[in-house]
């Protein structure tokens, strides 16, 4: 087990560095150059700003500056806002993005291990015919349709009662959380719900429930002792893509809802050219998500035997 | 003999699928007595463990159905019954192993806690006692290191390991009787009687009777006290292990016998497959199930069911062959020739 | 024993029974087997057919609907969806003195409460150039105020803001402000000059949709000016599905963008499906070191997050001025997912290498390329298809979601997710904008999807065996 972990970790790290790479070569190949947004600039101005930014130096030096730099944790300074550093920039906005994210996955992960055994346990009868059908909507309809339909439904709540029960937009308190993390989980508790589904319906045919019910245990232990936790194996296996899946997804939800969250300053880093943060934030994401990706797998250990002791 | 603990009479089950209903059992009786080992024989398809998991309650219904009979176990119906009253007898009066041990036990789970789990259901015992219980029970079906082996899963168990621990499982609860739904079927030949083995000790030890579900006829001479035949859905002969082998009153238990190998057999002739295949059981036949594969069949085996006829004590065969208008034929025992 | 004695003669032996086992399914093909088993599969099959049913609306839609996507109409913006409409061709503005009481007296004293206006009517035809309204007087009132509603008022206090006044003798009012052909509620309040009594007479009016001559020829409605005469009614452009935000066509647009959404959707899985499959075999069937190398970079690929990279791709690609965004798009995205199907393609080769009939056909003497072309490709068909089908729907998503915060294709270029982009700012007032594309992109991922579900089902031989 530990030295999976460490393989794990250590592959992780090679893959931070492949995605610090690929960041650079990107931004590197972006037509134009970061100072012309300042049309103004002078060419003193600019050979002064090319200087601090290090842009004066050869692009082979540039990337071992970076790396260097992403080794200290240090994302260097804002592009736009001059007098903010990338590192300040993420300290401040990452974690909106994660408290929405965490309960986004909250609410996935639950509705979704929920949903599936009911509709497994009524099999092709209403409750099953009538969620199934919610769920093929939560995998058809874009995401930002029901962010938008999320927020008109406050607006129509908030008309309802006359006045403000739920806020619409912004940031702040749990009510502000609430309407936004349900509509970024809506898509995955939709997955997880189908994918819940079909485990369950796989696992009531195991002849180990066969076994269970010959040894006379009753239907509710059968159901939670056996039933569902084999079913959910499957299940917690794509919680660790899932979670990035939902933490990008996060982009739009924090742009309808008003959110200020990382995934909001990053679409507007990148609609006015900021460099560094565009560097910074890839990079950030990247490494957070395939750590996320290893730590769901290591957890995954601890539900399944078979993997913790292999 | 002794005391009848399980009696079935007339059984009949079918299933609702989307071709149509299949008529599984069609009308099985059999007793069970204190000690005695059944054995339950026919191919696969022929309904004995349908006929089995009827009994314990396992068959899912709908679309399972059961359309007539009875089973009593000690006086008690067990057909029918609600999940709560039928755990009164599953795993406490009954206790039963399946085929394949590689999948029948819950591999999230710890052996131990498997076993114990059937003690603290039944018996109330806390955790820590019945895993002791669950270690002792372990020990007594020869697992070695038992007390480590409690604390392992299913994945980390050979498949004969396996089969012992769902033997001790089952006996968790002191069963008056077991069922062995081909529990030799998956596993290699010198594990199959290794396996064998312990169930006839534990049979002696505990005194239990055991219903011994399987197609290998080697391994009912080595196990049973009395055998019944099944055959599309019906008992075709049933007696003791030695009227069935050296007086066999119907044509498919010859039929079964000239394919097993046996070392007495003679070199040069080869076995004899029984030809075809068993019929369709969404529309059995009018008459005998085993008319289209007998090789004696008769006009009346075509258009009437055979009665079940007495041909010995306690030796009864379902066939025309052994009505007194019927021809004499080699090698079958006929009641009135 | 029992009743039944059958006779003597039944006993005689059964005569050789024939034909009692014979083999009445026909042999299919694996493909025919699977086509024979997605027919069956009713929801795959409703879904096959909208998808083509979306093929003939982005390709034949424009040769029946031919207006131009682009084509702004700033007359009609934000139009909801209607049938056909016909508007009333007028003269041009004439200016009206209106109604005043003759030898007006203002009233003395201020009035507790007075009546209501009666005889509240129009006069004239009420057009959208126009509603002339007019009322008989209040004796002590000192003037009028005059309200108008989109929703019927549920009393006084609902009226909210006045449209305007009216002071002394005046008892008309002309509203020229901005009007639709919709229900209006006008409610004319008295006033003593300065403060109202409260009560109101009320109206409902559905102006006529009206156009002037020159309107008409300016939106080439008529050739000449004389086509029509004042009174008559000319047809004005059709939008079933009603206008966005600029005036344009909604049902062209879509067209145009199902162009674009469904392009990206089809032709970017298509090429990194290609690559995956070249790649993926390529490493499965050389195997060892090669195998591994080609592997670990996919892994690497794989780990990228998706939708960060697509944006970084496409902001390193660049748009030029007048370029619409979408070979930036495909390229970011063959670039991306191409490492799914590889290794897909990879496992199946590996698994179909060691098969029975492969080393059996190579014993036979088959060469490397029979291998390939007759074994190895036509089994890992099934799950290339199965793949292709359910990357359409992502790539799709991935497209609407781009478009949609504003990294996708590139304005005026119409897609689907950049419509519903536009849509979702005006989804309060006018949610048709949003409701068709987001509709489209709905229809368009579930069809996809559960056609997949049906090949899936249609395609996997453990199935096969079941029936």
């Amino acid at each position: 087990m530990l030295m999976y972990t460490l393989k794990r970790l250590l592959a992780g790290v090679i893959t931070v560095w492949f995605i610090a790479t690929a960041t650079f070569i990107a931004m590197h190949q972006v037509p134009g150059d970061p100072l012309m947004n300042d049309k103004a600039v002078s060419a003193e101005i600019r050979a002064n700003l090319e200087a601090k930014y290090g842009l004066d130096k050869p692009v082979t030096t540039q990337y071992f500056i970076f790396l260097g730099n992403m080794l200290k944790g240090d994302f260097g300074i804002s592009f736009t806002q001059q007098n903010r550093k990338v590192n300040d920039i993420i300290r401040d906005h990452f974690p909106v993005s994660a408290t929405l994210g965490i309960l986004a996955i909250f609410f996935a992960a639950t509705g979704g291990v929920l949903f599936g055994a009911l509709t497994a346990v009524y099999r092709n009868r209403m409750p099953d015919v009538a969620i199934m059908f919610l769920v093929i909507l939560g995998i058809s309809v874009p995401s930002f349709v029901f962010a938008a339909l999320g927020q008109l439904m406050l607006v129509n709540i908030n008309s309802l009662f006359g006045y403000s029960v739920i806020p619409v937009a912004g940031w702040g308190t749990i009510w502000h959380m609430l309407m936004p993390s349900l509509v970024l989980g809506l898509t995955t508790m939709a997955l997880l719900t189908r994918l819940m589904r079909s485990s369950m319906l796989e696992v009531v045919n195991e002849d180990y429930i066969k076994t269970a019910k010959a040894k006379g245990l009753s239907p509710t232990r059968i159901f939670f002792r056996h039933q569902l936790r084999n079913a959910i194996l499957p299940v917690v296996t794509v919680l660790g893509p899932q979670i990035a899946a939902i933490t990008t997804g996060g982009f739009v939800v924090e742009l309808v809802f008003a959110i200020p969250g990382l995934g909001r300053y990053f679409v507007q880093a990148v609609q006015q050219l900021d460099y560094t943060v565009i560097m910074g934030t890839t990079v950030f994401y990247g490494a957070f998500l395939v750590f996320m990706v290893i730590v769901v797998d290591i957890l995954y250990g601890f539900i399944d035997p078979r993997v913790r002791l292999s | 003999m002794s005391e009848t603990l399980l009696s079935v009479r007339d059984l009949e089950v079918e299933f609702d699928t989307y071709g149509g209903t299949v008529k599984a059992v069609r009308g099985v009786s059999f007793d069970v007595a204190k000690g005695e080992t059944l054995a339950i024989v026919g191919e696969s398809g022929c309904g004995k463990s349908v006929t089995v998991q009827t009994l314990m309650g396992l068959i899912p219904m709908p679309p399972g159905r059961i359309t007539n009979g009875t089973a009593t176990l000690k006086d008690k119906s067990i057909l029918n019954l609600p999940a709560a009253e039928a755990n009164k007898f599953r795993g406490v009066e009954i206790g039963m192993i399946f085929q394949d041990p590689m999948s029948s036990l819950n591999p999230t789970m710890t052996i131990g806690d498997q076993i114990a789990e059937t003690l603290r259901v039944h018996r109330g015992k806390s955790h820590q006692e019945a895993f002791g219980m669950a270690i002792e029970l372990l020990e007594k079906t020869h697992i070695p290191e038992a007390a480590k082996r409690a604390r392992q899963y299913p994945f980390e168990f050979s498949g004969g390991m396996l089969q012992r621990a769902m033997i001790a499982q089952s006996l968790a609860c002191n069963p008056s009787i077991l069922i062995a739904d081909e529990p030799t079927t998956a596993l290699d030949v010198t594990i199959q009687a290794q396996i064998l083995e312990l169930m006839l000790e534990l049979q002696r030890t505990e005194d239990m009777s055991i219903i011994l579900i399987t197609h290998d006829l080697a391994v009912v001479a080595r196990m049973a006290d009395r055998v019944a035949v099944m055959y599309a859905g019906q008992v075709v002969e049933s007696g003791s292990v030695d009227d069935i082998f050296y007086q066999s009153a119907h044509p498919y238990t010859l039929g079964l016998k000239a394919a097993m190998p046996s070392n007495t057999h003679d070199r040069d002739k080869s076995l004899t497959p029984i030809l075809g295949s068993p019929p369709d059981l969404f529309q059995p036949p009018a008459g005998c199930g085993y008319c289209a594969r007998c090789p004696h069949a008769m006009k009346i085996c075509a258009e009437h069911l055979p009665e079940i006829t007495e041909v010995g004590d306690e030796h009864h065969a379902r066939c025309w062959l052994q009505h007194e208008s019927a021809p004499t034929i080699e090698m079958l025992h006929q009641a009135g020739g | 024993m029992s009743l039944f004695q059958p006779e003597t003669s039944m006993f005689e032996p059964l005569e050789t029974q024939d034909g009692a086992e014979v083999i009445t399914r026909p042999s299919l093909s694996y493909w025919q087997d699977a086509w024979v088993r997605l027919k069956k599969n009713t929801r795959a099959i409703i879904s096959l057919n909208i998808i083509i049913l979306l093929a003939i609306f982005t390709l034949l839609g424009p040769f029946f609907w031919d207006v131009d996507p682009a084509l702004q109409d700033l007359n009609q913006v934000s139009q909801p969806p209607s049938m056909p409409k016909t508007a009333l061709v007028v003269g041009s503005y004439q200016s009206w003195d209106g109604v005043t009481i003759e030898n007006y007296e203002p009233p003395e004293d201020y009035a507790d409460s007075v009546p209501a206006p009666t005889n509240f009517r129009t006069e004239g035809k009420p057009t959208t150039q126009v509603v002339r309204l007019v009322w008989d007087p209040v004796p002590e009132a000192d003037g009028y105020n005059v309200y108008r509603n989109v929703r019927e008022p549920q009393g006084f206090a609902d009226l909210g803001l006045p449209l305007g006044a009216t002071y002394g003798d005046e008892l008309s009012y002309e509203d020229r402000l901005s009007l639709e052909s919709r229900d209006y509620y006008y409610s004319v309040v008295p006033t003593d000059g300065i403060d109202e009594y409260e009560i109101f007479a009320r109206l409902v009016i559905t102006p006529q949709l009206a156009i002037t001559q020159e309107d008409a020829l300016e939106r080439g409605l008529i050739n000449r000016i004389d086509d029509v005469a004042i009174g008559e009614l000319v047809e004005i452009e059709f939008h079933p599905l009603g206008t966005d935000y600029l005036g344009r066509d909604m049902l062209a647009r879509l067209m145009e963008g199902a162009r674009v959404s469904l392009f990206i959707g089809i032709v970017a899985p298509l090429l990194y499906v290609i690559v995956g499959i070249i790649y993926g075999g390529f490493a499965g069937y050389i195997g060892g070191r090669f195998d591994v190398v080609l592997m670990r970079f996919a892994d690497f690929v794989v780990a990228l997050p998706f939708l960060l990279f697509m944006i970084l791709f496409k902001i390193a690609f660049g748009i030029g001025p007048g370029e619409s965004g979408i070979m930036p798009m495909l390229i970011a995205l063959v670039l991306l997912m191409w490492p799914a199907t590889a290794r897909l393609v990879r496992g199946q080769v590996l698994q179909i290498r060691e098969e029975g009939y492969i080393e059996a056909a190579r014993l036979l003497g088959g060469k490397n390329h029979y291998l390939i072309m007759r074994h190895i490709i036509p089994n890992t068909m099934g799950v290339i298809l199965v793949t292709l089908t359910f990357a359409v729907p992502a790539a799709i998503f991935t497209e609407a979601f781009l478009s949609f915060i504003g990294m996708g294709v590139a304005p005026p270029t119409p897609s689907w997710g950049s419509m519903c982009n536009e849509g979702v700012k005006t989804m309060l007032s006018h949610p048709h904008e949003l409701f068709f594309p987001a509709l489209l992109i709905s229809i368009t991922v579930l069809a996809f999807n559960l056609l997949g579900d049906g090949l899936t089902e249609a395609l996997d031989s453990k199935m096969r065996s079941r029936d």
